[in-house]
């Protein structure tokens, strides 16, 4: 539901549910760095099982030394990401014909922006670390004539990102929908067909909202490599 | 015609995803029957490109769900 205020227009389903995801993050993230021990037991366990993840991810793409100040920026984009994506999967709530409760990744303008901010992220770490006449040059850098290439290569990466998240959470919740709404209101059969075929697309919505959100970040860091790293 | 439009956007999607897939997997399944210590490498690649190709054909299918609603 979009609302106006101060001129500025706000998608109030948006805000409530980034505020949710941003919160159930930060409670994790609390929740696990409690008591810090060094043999870590329970919820620290899982925190340090993510870090070492992200962290495998970033050594694939670029060596450390470049790719170690993009350590957390990957941890947040994953649980982030994961967080989303899942917590349009137990329920959704509509009131008065507007959603109030889904995944807010499933929403094309939540995904453009985390695409776009990650993006242009790389740009400018491209002209902080390698300086601005190496990052001019790096357009031209295989071949010159490649670079209406290059440029339509940025934008192709910024639509992609955001899209394909968009795409994949935002069909899964609709055909959700379209299943629980639709197929277990025409009669006993529909009804108790329902609850399989729910059951496993459910299943296959969390396998493809962890490997969205692992994607997400993987490509993150190889967009980020390509432009910090010197080894090209 | 919406829904013949829909219908088009969606099957094609279908064969888009399924080729492509196809392609991927086949190649990892080949890959880890030469090697099969190289299985974990593999199969991490294998979901990262199964999750590039169906970025487009689930684009398509979000196009299918558009047109459906007008």
């Amino acid at each position: 539901m979009v609302v106006k205020f101060i001129g500025l227009y706000f998608n109030l389903t948006n805000v409530v549910m980034i505020t949710v995801a941003s919160l159930i993050v930060f409670i994790i993230a609390v929740i696990a760095t409690r008591q810090l021990a060094m043999k870590p037991k329970g919820m620290q366990n899982f925190l340090e099982w993510i870090m070492d993840f992200v962290k495998s991810i970033i050594n694939s793409t670029m060596d450390w030394k470049d790719g170690g100040r993009f350590h957390i920026l990957g941890i947040t984009l994953i649980m982030y990401i994961f967080v989303s994506n899942m917590l349009g999967l137990p329920f959704l709530i509509e009131f008065n014909g507007h959603e109030w409760w889904r995944s807010p990744t499933a929403d094309p303008m939540v995904t453009m922006t985390l695409a776009t901010t990650v993006i242009v992220l790389s740009h400018f770490y491209g002209v902080k670390l390698k300086g601005a006449k190496e990052y001019g040059k790096g357009f031209f850098t295989p071949l010159p004539f490649l670079f209406p290439l290059k440029i339509i290569e940025e934008f192709a990466n910024n639509l992609t990102l955001g899209l394909r998240l968009y795409g994949n959470i935002y069909a899964g919740e609709l055909l959700l929908s379209l299943l629980v709404g639709g197929l277990a209101h025409t009669g006993v059969i529909g009804a108790i067909a329902a609850v399989p075929v729910t059951m496993a697309w459910q299943a296959f919505s969390i396998f493809v909202g962890s490997i969205q959100a692992y994607l997400f970040t993987m490509l993150t860091m190889v967009y980020m490599s390509h432009k910090v790293s010197h080894d090209h | 015609m919406n829904l013949i439009a829909a219908a088009i956007a969606a099957g094609l999607a279908a064969v888009g995803a399924g080729i492509g897939n196809g392609l991927v997997v086949g190649r990892t399944v080949e890959g880890i029957g030469r090697q099969p210590e190289a299985r974990g490498m593999l199969q991490t690649y294998m979901f990262i490109g199964i999750g590039l190709v169906e970025a487009l054909p689930i684009i398509g299918v979000v196009v299918a769900f558009m047109v459906l609603g007008r």
